[in-house]
C-alpha cells in the first residue's frame, strides 16, 4: 500500500498525540483519526468504541438502532443485533458490546437515511421570535433565557413590530399551584358531574377560590391552568411521562395531547374497549380500558389479513416485520390476502382483494354474514363466559359473546336485575336458565347459551352474540357486495378462507379501513371476525405481544416510583378542550345549560382528538384558551382540511400565545410567537418503551443521545443543556417554582435540574427487573470503560459522567449494561410456549362493548351500539355526506415506506433520491375515460375546495400534483401518498435577524392531499370525524381532477424506448 | 476593420470570453455544471470531440488525394488542408480532455496501457496522427518558409509521400476506429452496428471536405477562375459523399424500422420523431442534405458552394449529436429511470439537453480553433500567394 | 422476470461482427495481447485493512439464528482461504423482495455515496391488466460478472476483475472517461460528478439555523476498497470525485468479516451473500436451484448476481 502524504501526516500527529496520552490516549487517537497505530487505514465503523446503541424515530415502529460515529459525527445507522426487530432471533443479550460490535441488522430505508433527518442544514438552533404577523416567515433569534422570561411573565411581547396587546405568560394560567387546593377541588366537581352536589353548593363551599377557575359556574371546566395546552403530536411514547408530569402535575392543567387521532386511533379505541376488563373495587364494578393492539403471530399463521395494512409499506414495521413475513411467506407457510384499494407492495405478496375505498365495514360485514350463516365460528370458544370456562375449555381468553343485553338501554343485565347474584356480576344463559356470571372467576366454570333473543322480566334481551348477529343480517348479502364493491364470490372465499385453518388465521388491521366516520365500527368488526375464531393467544393466531419491563417503578422492589417522586405533584381536573375523556356530555354543567345538539361534539371513549384542538380553542369551547405549545407536530399539514387552522391560528385573540417546539420551522410552527428548538431523535432521551405486538418476546427499548445536539446549549438555572422541549419544560418548571422540578424536584436528595436526572431512573427501573433475580448483569469494568469511549464525543451539557451516576445512585452499573445493548430484549424462544404464545392476553375479550352500548352521541342524542353497526359516512349531526355528481373520485391517502410521516422530506438519499415527489395515482380505466396521461398535472377540486387555499403572507399553496397512470388501483379510487407537498421546512425562503435564508425547492415538491379532504357540514371547521373513536376522516371523501398542465414533455424525457 | 469584420471579431471575442469563464468553471466546479448524467455518460463535448476529429480526419484525407495520389487539381490547398487537420485535431483533443473526470491522469493511457480498450487505441492513434501531421506541415511548409534546394524540396517531398502514405491507414484506423470505439459496445444496441467504422469515414471525408471547401471558398486571397474550379471539383466530392453518407443512413436507419421492433427501432424513432425531431429534420436533413444538395447540384455557383459546404460541415455536428446521444438515452434496465434519482444535480436522469456551460466549453473551443486558424493563416505560408494578400491587408 | 429486464438483446451475429470489426480496427495482430487482468499486478490492494481480527465470539455456535449470522459466520471462514481461492456471488431472492430500498439508502449510507452515484437501485414495475396485476422488485447491485462488459473499455485498465471474483474501480488510477459506463449492460456504474446532498440548500455560517454544522456529516472518508477517500473537488478532484463508481461488493466489510451492507440490512432476508466456490455456502445452495437465474444472460457478460424468483 502507497504511504500518501495524509498518512504521514495523520502518522505525526498520532506519534504526538501518542506520547502525551500515553497509550490508551494513542488507541483513542487512532480512532478519532481513523487510522490504526500500525499506519493502516481502519474501518472504523466496525469498532466498538464509535457504536452508540439508541431508537430510530423517523416512523412510529421506533426500531431499535445501533449508531455510528466517525470523526465525532454520526455517519451510519444500523440495526441493533441484540434486538429481535433487527435480528431474528437475535443474538444474545449475554455477549459482550465489544463482541457484536461487526454484527448489523437491518433496518429500513427510512431509517437507513436517518443521517439526514439528524443533519438537517435547515435544523433551529437558537430560540425565534417572530419579526412580523403570525405566519410572515420573519424571525429572529433571542437568547434563551429572554425567551423563557416572556413566556413565563407575558407582557407587551410584541410591541417592538406594533402590537401593543398584552400576551399572557405561563404565570397567568398557573393559577391553582395548591396541591391540596387541587385535590379538594377536583373531588367536589367530581361530586357535581355525579349529581351528589350542585353548582350552588360547589360554589358557596369554595367560595374563597373561585377565582382559580375558568368559570365559576362551570366548575367542571377546571381550573384556570386547563387555558394551557399542550399540544403534544409525536410526544408518545417516548417523552410522554416527562411531558405529561409537566402539563398535569407541574403546570396543574389537564390539556396534554398526543396526535392519535389523525393517526389511527379508532383501531386503537376499539381493541381497547374490545380488551376492556371488569373491575371490581369497593363494591363498585368499572371497566378498564385493555390494550390497544394485537397482532397476528406470523410466524406460524397460516392465513393472514392484511386489512388496509402490510408488512412492507406502513404499519409496525417493515423492520420487525419484513424478515418473518417474507420467509414464512416464501416457505408456503404463510398465504396473505390483502384488503386494500390500491395494489400495494404487501398486496404483491399475495391475494390481493381491491377493496372501495371505505367500503371495508361492509366487506366485513359481508365476512361476518357468510361466516354466522354457515356457523364458521368457533362455538366452543364464543360460549365461554368466564374464566374457569376459558381453562376447562383450554383456552387462554373467553368473551361476553353470550353475556346478556338489554337491548333498549343497551347495558349488559346484571345478575342481580334477574335475581341471580349481584350487581357486580353478569349473566348468561346456560340451557335456558340465567345464570350469574363472575368473569375473572376461576372455579365455576359458565358456558352460555349463544345465539339468545329473549324477554326476561320485561326487558327486551339478546347475548352480544346475538346482537352482533342481529346487526350482521340487518341488510343482506347484497347489500355488503354493493357497498363494498367486492363481490359475493370473492367475499365467501375470504370468509372460508379465513375460517379453514382453526386458530391459525387472524387478521391484521390498521389505519386503511378505520379512517372513516364508522372507524370504530368497522375495527370493532374486524376484532369481531378474529374473536370468531377464537384466535386470541393461539400459536398462529392473535398475539398481544411480548410486553416491555416496567420502568415506571410502581411494583415493589423497583428502585424508583417515577409516579410519586413527585412533592407537590398537582392533580389537575376539568374538562379537557376537546372534550374528550371527560366524562358523558350528559354529566356536565354545560349540557345542562346547551343540552342536545352540543355545540361541538363530546368524546367520552377516546383521547388525543387532535383536529379538534385548535378549532376547539378557536370557538372558545367549551372555555378559551391562552396559551398554545405545539410540540413535534403539524396539524395544518397533517390533518384532514388542516389548513382550515391557518386563519385560526392567526387570531391573536383567541389564541393569544402560541409557542412551539421544532427541529425545522415546519407548515404549522411556521405560525408560531416563539419556536424552541428541540433535539432530534438521537441526540435525546425519551422513557423505555416497548414495542409493537408484531414482536412476541418482551421488549424495552431505550432512546439515549448518541449525537452531539445541534441546538444551542445552554445554561438552565446553572445546568448546562441543549435547548429542548426538555429545557424548556425544566426552566419554565422552576421559574414558575411548580412543583416538581429543580433541587430534590424528584423527592429528597433527587433533583431535577437535568433531564437525564429524570430519564435515567425509568432505566433503572427496566434494568432491575419486574420481579426478584430479574436484574441485568452490572457491566463489568470493560464494558463500563467503553461506555465512557463510546461517549467521548457527546459535549458537556450532554454527557458528564458524574451527574449521569448521581442521577441513579447505586443502580449504575445496571443501567450501563442496559443502555449498552440499547434496551433490554427477552431469550426468542420466549415467543412461543406450547400451543400458545410465550406472552398471553389471558383475559376478557368484549364482543359486546357495555360503556359505548349504553351512550349516546352526544350532538344528535341518539343511542351508540355495543356491537358494530353498518353505518356509511355521517357529519356530526347524523346526516350522510353527499358530494355532487362530479365529484366522481374516491380520494384515499397511504404511506410509502421510505416517508417518515411530514418529516423526511430532508432525506435527500431516501425519501428524494427514491420519489422526488409523490403522484396522483389512477387506475388507466379512468385515465383514458378523463383524457388523462402519465405525468399530467392535476389539482384536486372537492365541495367548497376549489384546490387552493392562502398563507398568512398572501401566498397561495395550489394541491396539484402529476398524475400516474397504473392498473394496480381500484377503478373510481384516486391514491396520494403521504411526506410530500411542503409549504415550509425548509422549502421556502424566510427571514432571520435580517437576513434572508434561502428554502430549497425541491423540498416543495408533490402534494398533500389533506386539504381536499373532506369538512364536517354540522361543524365546518374540521374534518369528518368519529364520534366514538373521535378519529379523523382520511377517507370517505370524493374529489374530482382538473387537468392543469400537460407531462408530454416529461413522458418523452423518460420513456423514449417504449 | 470593415463593419462585417467588426462583428466577427466581436462574436470572436464573446465565444473566447465565454468560453473563458465555462474553463474556470471546468476546472473548480469540475463537471457538476454539466447536464450528461450518469446514464447519459457522454454528452456534446463527445458528439464534438468525434465531429471535430473528422473534420480533422476528413481534411487529412483531402490533403492525401494530393500528397499521395498526386491529385493535382487539389494541390493548392493541401498545405492549409494539413493545417486544418491540425487545428481541428487540437480542437478535439482538447475538447475531450475537458471531458475526463481526472485530466491531470492523461498520461496513464501511456503508462498503463490497456491493449483491449478501443479507447487506448484511439488515443495512441491520434498522439501518432498528430506527430505526422506536424511532420507533413514542417515538410509541406518548410520550403516557403525559407529558401531550399530542389534537391532538397525532392527529398521533402519523398518525406512528405511516405508520411502521408502512412497517415492514409492511420487517418482511417483511428476514425474509423472511432465509430469502433461505439460499434463495439455492445451494451448499446443503438451503437452496437458492424457498419459504423465505414459510416465514419465517409462521414468524416463528408465533412472534413465540407469544411475544406467553406474555408476554400471564404478565405482563399484570390478568387478567380482556377480557384472557381477548384470550387466547383470540391463542392462536387461533397455532393458525393454526402449523398453516399445518406445511403448509409438509409441503410443504418431503415433497417431496424422494417418491422419496427427492438430498441434499435425505437430509438431510430426516437431520432426521428423523439423530443429532438428537429434536430433531425430541420438541422440535419433541412439545413444540412436538401439546401445543400439543392445549391450543389442545381445552383453551383461560388456563393451557393460556400453556403452549402458552410451548412454541411456545422450541421455535421447534429449528425454526431444525433449519434451520441440517442444511443444512451434508453435505460438498459426497463425501469431504472425511477429507481433512484439525483433530486440535487439531476444526474440520473436518461434526459440530456446540453447545459449552457457546456455549450461555453464548446465555444472556447471553437474560438480557439479559429485563433489557431487565423493566426497560421497569417503567418504561415498556407495558400499560394498568400505574402501579397497579407500586406494588401 | 428477465425477460422483461431486457430492452437490448444484440443477436449473437452483431456479437461476432463487432467482435470481428474491432480486431479489424484495433488492429489484428493484437487480438491476442489481451492481457488477462486478472493476472496483473494492480497498485489496488486485495485489502487495504490491517488482516481480519480474531472473531469477535463464534459466530459458527449461532449459525440457526439469523440467516445473516449464518452467512457471516460461512465468511469468516472464506476469509481464511487463500485469496485467489474466494469467489464472491450474491443471490437475491425476488419472492421475499419487498422492494423497500433499504439496500439501496443503506449502500449509499455507507460508502458515503454523493447525490448521483447509486450502486443498488430497486427496479419497480407493474404488469398486468386489472384486477390481475403483478408488481415486482428488483434491486440491481453491480453483478461482478465473469465476463465483465465494462473491464475491457477501460483505457487505464483502472478497473478489473479481482481473483476473488470482485469487478473494482482503482480510483487513483480511473481518468474519469466513463467508457465503461456505457458499457455496462445493467447500467451498474455511475459517475461521481462531485456533488453534495446539501448543495442546493441555503448556505452561511450558523446561526439561528445549522447551516454549516448539519453539512459536516459529508466529510469523513469513506471506507471503500479498505482506504480512506476524502473527496474534494477544484482542478485536481479527490477520488473518487471524477471517477467512475459501482459497487463493490463492500470489500471493506468482507474484510472486517463482515456482510455487505446491503445484505446487512435487506428488510425482506431476500439477499445472501458468500462464496460461490464453498459448496456448503448458503449462495452456492441458492444459486444452485432450478428458479436461479442471471438478469440479462444474452449479453453473455455471466454475471455472479443470481435471481430467484
Ligand atoms: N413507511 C412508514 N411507515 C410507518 C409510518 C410512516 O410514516 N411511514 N408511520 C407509522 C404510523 S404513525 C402509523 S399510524 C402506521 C400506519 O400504518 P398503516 O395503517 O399500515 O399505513 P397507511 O399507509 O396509513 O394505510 C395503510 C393502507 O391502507 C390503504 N387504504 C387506504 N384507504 C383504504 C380503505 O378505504 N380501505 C382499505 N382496506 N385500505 C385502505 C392504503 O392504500 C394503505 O396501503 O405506520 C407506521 N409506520
Ligand atoms: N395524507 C395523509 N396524511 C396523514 C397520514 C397519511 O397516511 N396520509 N398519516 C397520518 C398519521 S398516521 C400520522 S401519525 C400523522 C403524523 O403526522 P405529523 O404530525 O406530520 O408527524 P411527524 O412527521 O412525526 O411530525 C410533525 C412535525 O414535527 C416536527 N418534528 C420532527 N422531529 C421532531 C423532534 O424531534 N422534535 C420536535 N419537537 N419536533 C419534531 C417536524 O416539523 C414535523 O414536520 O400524519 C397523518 N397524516
Ligand atoms: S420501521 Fe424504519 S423508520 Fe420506522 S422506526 Fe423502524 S427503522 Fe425507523
Ligand atoms: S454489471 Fe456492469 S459494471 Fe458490473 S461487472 Fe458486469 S459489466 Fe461490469
Ligand atoms: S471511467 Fe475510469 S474505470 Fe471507467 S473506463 Fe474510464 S478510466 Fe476506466
Ligand atoms: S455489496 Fe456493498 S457496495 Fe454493493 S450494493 Fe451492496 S452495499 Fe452497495
Ligand atoms: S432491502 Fe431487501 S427487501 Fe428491501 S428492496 Fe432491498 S433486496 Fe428488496
Ligand atoms: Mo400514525
Amino acid at each position: 500500500m502507497k504511504l500518501s502524504r495524509r498518512d504521514v501526516l495523520k502518522g505525526g500527529v498520532l506519534a504526538g498525540a501518542g506520547a502525551l496520552l500515553g497509550s490508551e490516549g494513542n488507541r483513542l487517537m487512532a480512532a478519532i483519526q481513523g487510522s490504526g497505530p500500525d499506519g493502516h487505514d481502519s474501518y472504523d465503523l466496525a469498532q466498538p468504541e464509535n457504536i452508540l446503541y439508541s431508537q430510530c424515530l423517523q416512523c412510529n415502529t421506533q426500531c431499535t438502532v445501533k449508531a455510528k460515529i466517525q470523526n465525532g459525527l454520526l455517519v451510519k445507522i444500523d440495526g441493533n443485533p441484540y434486538s429481535p426487530m433487527n435480528l431474528q432471533p437475535q443474538l444474545s443479550y449475554d455477549l459482550s458490546p465489544q463482541a457484536v460490535a461487526k454484527v448489523d441488522g437491518h433496518l429500513c430505508p427510512k431509517g437507513q437515511a436517518g443521517v439526514q433527518s439528524i443533519y438537517d442544514p435547515y435544523r433551529i438552533r437558537m430560540v425565534l421570535k417572530r419579526n412580523g404577523p403570525r405566519g410572515s416567515r420573519q424571525w429572529k433569534a433571542i437568547p434563551f433565557e429572554q425567551a423563557i422570561q416572556e413566556i413565563t411573565e407575558g407582557g407587551q411581547l410584541f410591541a417592538d413590530i406594533g402590537e401593543t396587546r398584552h400576551v399572557p405568560g405561563f404565570k397567568e394560567v398557573f393559577v391553582l399551584k395548591d396541591a391540596s387546593l387541587a385535590k379538594a377541588l377536583g373531588e367536589d366537581v367530581s361530586e357535581v358531574r355525579a349529581g351528589t352536589m350542585t353548582v350552588e353548593d360547589f360554589k358557596s363551599k369554595h367560595k374563597d377560590h373561585l377565582d382559580v377557575l375558568i368559570d365559576p359556574d362551570h366548575p367542571d371546566l377546571g381550573p384556570k391552568n386547563n387555558q394551557f395546552v399542550f399540544q403534544g403530536g409525536r410526544i408518545g411514547p417516548d417523552r410522554e411521562v416527562f411531558a405529561k408530569r409537566f402539563t398535569f402535575n407541574g403546570i396543574g392543567s389537564v390539556n396534554w395531547y398526543a396526535h392519535t387521532t389523525i393517526c389511527e386511533q379508532a383501531h386503537h379505541v376499539a381493541f381497547l374497549w374490545a380488551t376492556a376488563q371488569w373491575a371490581v373495587k369497593d363494591g363498585v364494578g368499572s371497566w378498564n380500558k385493555g390494550t390497544n393492539h394485537m397482532k397476528p403471530d406470523y410466524t406460524k399463521s397460516e392465513f393472514v389479513i392484511f386489512w388496509g395494512t402490510g408488512y412492507t409499506e406502513a404499519n409496525f414495521g417493515p423492520t420487525p416485520m419484513g424478515p418473518q413475513v417474507s420467509q414464512a411467506i416464501v416457505d408456503g407457510k404463510l398465504k396473505v390476502a390483502v384488503v386494500d384499494p390500491r395494489l400495494s407492495k404487501t398486496a404483491a405478496k399475495g391475494w390481493w382483494v381491491p377493496v372501495a375505498p371505505g367500503g371495508d365495514l361492509a366487506l366485513a360485514f359481508g365476512m361476518l354474514n357468510w361466516i354466522i350463516e354457515n356457523k364458521r365460528y368457533d362455538e366452543a370458544f364464543l360460549r365461554n363466559a368466564n374464566k374457569a370456562a376459558a381453562k376447562a375449555g383450554d383456552e387462554k381468553t373467553w368473551s361476553n359473546a353470550c353475556w346478556l343485553v338489554n337491548v333498549e338501554t343497551g347495558k349488559l343485565i346484571r345478575a342481580k336485575e334477574l335475581g341471580v347474584g349481584n350487581e357486580t356480576q353478569f349473566v348468561a344463559l346456560v340451557g335456558g336458565r340465567p345464570t350469574a356470571v363472575d368473569p375473572e372467576d376461576e372455579k365455576k366454570s359458565v358456558v352460555g347459551d349463544l345465539d339468545v333473543d329473549t324477554t326476561l322480566r320485561g326487558m327486551k334481551i339478546k347475548t352480544g352474540f346475538r346482537a352482533l348477529r342481529d346487526s350482521v343480517f340487518e341488510h343482506g348479502m347484497t347489500h355488503y357486495v354493493e357497498k363494498s364493491g367486492v363481490d359475493q364470490a370473492t367475499i365467501e372465499s375470504l370468509a372460508r378462507e379465513f375460517t379453514a385453518h382453526g386458530k391459525k388465521a387472524a387478521i391484521d388491521f390498521y389505519r386503511g379501513p378505520i379512517k372513516l366516520t364508522y372507524g370504530y365500527y368497522a375495527a370493532q368488526a374486524i376484532i369481531a371476525l378474529n374473536l370468531l375464531i377464537g384466535n386470541i393467544d393461539h400459536v398462529g393466531g392473535f398475539a398481544p405481544g411480548g410486553g416491555a419491563w416496567d420502568s415506571m417503578g410502581g411494583k415493589p422492589g423497583k428502585p424508583f416510583d417515577i409516579g410519586k417522586m413527585h412533592p407537590g405533584a398537582l392533580k389537575p381536573f376539568g374538562v379537557k378542550l376537546t372534550r374528550e375523556s371527560s366524562g358523558s356530555y350528559e354529566s356536565s354543567t354545560i349540557f345542562k345549560r346547551d343540552g342536545y345538539p352540543a355545540k361541538r361534539p363530546w368524546f367520552p371513549f377516546t383521547d388525543d382528538v387532535y383536529q379538534e384542538i385548535i378549532p376547539a380553542a378557536h370557538a372558545g369551547y367549551p372555555y378559551p384558551i391562552k396559551i398554545l405549545w405545539l410540540h413535534y407536530g403539524t396539524p395544518v399539514l397533517s390533518s384532514p382540511a388542516g389548513h382550515l387552522q391557518i386563519k385560526m391560528l392567526q387570531d391573536t385573540e383567541r389564541l393569544p400565545l402560541f409557542i412551539c417546539t421544532d427541529i425545522v420551522l415546519g407548515e404549522t410552527s411556521m405560525f408560531a410567537d416563539y419556536v424552541f428548538p428541540d433535539i432530534a431523535y438521537l441526540e435525546r432521551w425519551g422513557n423505555p418503551m416497548g414495542t409493537s405486538p408484531v414482536t412476541l418476546t418482551k421488549t424495552t427499548k431505550i432512546r439515549q443521545p448518541v449525537v452531539t445536539p445541534i441546538p444551542e446549549v445552554v445554561s438552565v438555572q446553572g445546568e448546562d443543556m441543549p435547548i429542548s422541549m426538555d429545557a424548556v419544560m425544566i426552566a419554565v418548571a422552576q421559574k414558575l417554582k411548580a412543583p416538581g422540578y429543580g433541587k430534590d424536584g424528584m423527592g429528597s436528595g433527587w433533583d431535577l435540574k437535568r433531564p437525564e436526572q429524570f430519564y435515567l431512573k425509568m432505566v433503572a427501573n427496566v434494568a432491575s427487573g419486574d420481579k426478584e433475580g430479574d436484574a441485568v448483569k452490572e457491566a463489568s469494568r470493560e464494558d463500563q470503560d467503553l461506555f465512557l469511549r463510546a461517549r467521548r464525543h457527546l459535549p458537556r451539557g450532554v454527557f458528564e459522567p458524574a451527574k449521569w451516576r448521581a442521577a441513579v445512585g447505586g443502580e449504575w452499573s445496571k443501567v450501563v449494561t442496559v443502555l449498552n445493548h440499547g434496551g433490554r430484549f427477552e431469550k426468542a424462544d420466549k415467543a412461543h410456549d406450547g400451543a400458545f404464545l410465550g406472552h398471553t392476553w389471558g383475559k376478557q375479550m368484549n364482543l359486546y362493548v357495555e360503556p359505548i352500548g349504553s351512550a349516546r352521541h352526544s350532538v344528535t342524542g341518539k343511542f351508540l351500539s355495543g356491537v358494530p353497526v353498518f353505518q356509511e359516512l355521517t357529519s356530526f349531526d347524523g346526516k350522510p355526506v353527499v358530494f355532487g355528481s362530479e365529484y366522481d373520485l374516491a380520494l384515499f391517502t397511504y404511506k410509502d415506506i421510505f416517508g417518515g410521516q411530514s418529516r423526511t422530506i430532508s432525506n435527500y438519499a431516501g425519501q428524494m433520491a427514491l420519489m422526488p415527489e409523490n403522484f396522483v395515482y389512477l387506475n388507466a380505466r379512468d385515465a383514458k375515460r378523463m383524457g388523462l396521461e402519465d405525468y399530467d398535472t392535476v389539482r384536486l377540486e372537492a365541495p367548497g375546495f376549489n384546490g387552493t387555499f392562502n398563507l398568512a403572507s398572501g401566498e397561495t399553496v395550489t394541491v396539484q400534483g402529476k398524475v400516474k397512470v397504473i392498473q394496480g388501483i381500484r377503478p373510481g379510487a384516486v391514491a396520494v401518498s403521504w411526506s410530500f407537498g411542503h409549504w415550509a421546512y425548509g422549502s421556502k425562503d424566510m427571514t432571520i435577524n435580517g437576513q434572508l435564508v434561502k428554502g430549497e425547492p425541491a423540498r416543495s415538491k408533490g402534494l398533500v392531499p389533506n386539504p381536499a379532504m373532506a369538512v364536517d357540514s354540522y361543524l365546518k371547521d374540521v374534518c369528518l370525524t368519529d364520534p366514538i373513536a373521535g378519529d379523523s376522516a382520511f377517507g370517505g371523501s370524493r374529489i374530482k381532477l382538473v387537468k392543469v398542465a400537460s407531462g408530454a414533455s416529461d413522458r418523452e424525457s423518460v420513456h423514449t424506448g417504449d | 476593420m470593415n463593419r462585417n469584420a467588426k462583428i466577427l471579431w466581436a462574436i470572436w471575442a464573446l465565444l473566447a470570453l465565454l468560453g473563458g469563464i465555462g474553463l474556470i468553471e471546468r476546472l473548480f466546479l469540475g463537471h457538476r455544471l454539466a447536464a450528461y448524467t450518469s446514464y447519459v455518460p457522454w454528452g456534446m463535448w463527445v458528439a464534438a470531440y468525434i465531429f471535430f476529429i473528422g473534420l480533422s480526419a476528413g481534411a487529412f484525407l483531402l490533403s492525401s488525394l494530393v500528397y499521395v495520389f498526386g491529385v493535382h487539381k487539389l494541390e493548392r490547398i493541401a498545405k492549409l488542408a494539413l493545417f486544418v487537420a491540425a487545428t481541428t485535431l487540437v480542437m478535439s483533443l482538447l475538447t475531450i480532455w475537458f471531458d475526463l473526470g481526472h485530466m491531470e491522469r492523461n498520461y496513464e493511457v501511456f503508462t498503463r496501457p490497456h491493449f483491449h480498450s478501443m479507447m487506448a487505441w484511439m488515443v495512441w492513434l491520434y498522439s501518432a496522427y498528430f506527430a505526422l501531421l506536424l511532420g507533413e506541415l514542417y515538410y509541406a511548409l518548410r520550403r516557403d518558409m525559407k529558401s531550399l534546394s530542389a534537391e532538397a524540396i525532392r527529398e521533402d517531398d519523398r518525406k512528405l509521400k511516405r508520411l502521408a502514405t502512412i497517415g492514409i491507414p492511420l487517418a482511417i484506423a483511428f476514425h474509423g476506429g472511432v465509430g469502433a470505439l461505439f460499434g463495439t459496445v455492445s451494451a448499446r444496441p443503438f451503437w452496437n452496428s458492424p457498419i459504423y467504422p465505414i459510416m465514419f469515414l465517409v462521414g468524416a471525408l463528408l465533412s472534413g471536405g465540407a469544411l475544406m471547401t467553406f474555408i476554400v471558398a471564404s478565405f482563399w486571397p484570390d478568387k478567380d477562375e482556377a480557384w472557381l474550379d477548384l470550387l466547383q471539383f470540391l463542392g462536387k466530392i461533397v455532393l458525393g459523399f454526402l449523398l453516399f453518407d445518406l445511403l448509409l443512413e438509409w441503410a443504418e436507419f431503415s433497417i431496424p424500422l422494417w418491422y419496427g421492433v427492438g430498441p434499435e427501432a425505437s430509438l431510430v424513432k426516437y431520432v426521428l420523431f423523439g423530443p429532438f425531431w428537429y434536430v433531425y429534420w430541420v438541422v440535419h436533413i433541412l439545413l444540412g442534405v436538401a439546401v445543400p444538395i439543392y445549391l450543389l447540384a442545381a445552383k453551383r455557383d461560388a456563393k451557393s458552394i460556400n453556403l452549402a459546404s458552410a451548412l454541411v460541415a456545422v450541421t455535421f455536428f447534429a449528425i454526431r449529436l444525433n449519434l451520441v446521444i440517442p444511443g444512451l438515452v434508453t435505460p438498459e434496465l426497463k425501469g431504472l429511470e425511477n429507481a433512484y434519482v439525483d433530486p440535487i444535480g439531476n444526474h440520473l436522469s436518461y434526459h440530456y439537453v446540453p447545459s449552457f456551460f457546456e455549450w461555453q466549453i464548446l465555444m472556447g473551443v471553437v474560438a480557439l480553433g479559429i485563433a489557431i486558424f487565423y493566426l497560421g493563416r497569417r503567418h504561415l505560408p498556407l495558400v499560394p500567394n498568400s505574402t501579397s494578400h497579407e500586406v494588401s491587408k | 422476470m428477465e425477460q422483461s429486464l431486457q430492452p437490448s438483446a444484440p443477436d449473437s451475429r452483431r456479437a461476432f461482427i463487432e467482435k470481428v470489426s474491432s480486431a479489424v480496427f484495433a488492429g489484428l495482430a493484437l487480438n491476442g495481447v489481451k492481457l488477462g487482468a486478472e493476472e496483473k499486478t494492480n497498485t489496488m490492494p486485495a485489502s487495504g485493512l490491517p488482516p481480519m481480527p480474531a472473531s469477535p465470539f463464534q459466530l459458527s455456535e449461532h449459525v440457526d439464528q439469523d440467516v445473516l449470522i449464518r452467512m457471516q459466520a460461512e465468511l469468516e471462514r472464506t476469509m481464511k482461504k487463500p485469496f485467489k481461492e474466494r469467489r464472491w456471488g450474491m443471490v437475491i431472492d425476488t419472492r421475499k423482495c419487498t422492494g423497500c430500498s433499504s439496500c439501496t439508502v443503506g449502500c449509499v449510507m455507507e460508502n458515503k455515496l454523493p447525490p448521483g452515484v447509486v450502486y443498488r437501485p430497486v427496479i419497480n414495475e407493474e404488469r398486468g391488466t386489472y384486477p390481475d396485476v403483478a408488481r415486482t422488485f428488483t434491486p440491481r447491485p453491480c453483478m461482478h460478472c465473469e465476463d465483465p462488459g465494462c473491464t475491457p473499455v477501460c483505457p487505464v485498465e483502472a478497473t478489473y476483475k479481482r481473483a476473488d471474483g470482485i469487478v473494482v474501480i482503482d480510483y487513483d488510477v480511473c481518468i474519469g472517461c466513463r467508457y465503461c459506463l456505457t458499457a455496462c449492460p445493467y447500467q451498474a456504474r455511475t459517475f461521481d460528478f462531485g456533488e453534495h446532498w446539501t448543495d442546493n440548500a441555503a448556505k452561511g455560517a450558523d446561526g439561528a439555523l445549522a447551516l454549516t454544522e448539519a453539512r459536516a456529516y459529508q466529510n469523513p472518508p469513506n471506507f471503500e476498497y479498505g482506504k480512506h477517500w476524502e473527496r474534494s473537488e477544484g482542478l485536481i478532484p479527490g477520488s473518487p470525485v471524477g471517477n467512475a463508481r459501482k459497487c463493490t461488493f463492500c470489500t471493506h466489510r468482507l474484510d472486517q468479516g463482515m456482510l455487505p451492507m446491503c445484505v446487512s440490512t435487506c428488510v425482506g432476508r431476500a439477499t445472501f451473500f458468500g462464496d460461490l466456490n464453498d459448496p456448503k455456502s448458503l449462495v452456492s445452495e441458492l444459486a444452485g436451484q432450478a428458479n436461479a437465474k442471471v438478469l440479462k444472460p444474452e449479453a453473455g457478460t455471466q454475471p455472479q448476481v443470481f435471481y430467484l424468483s
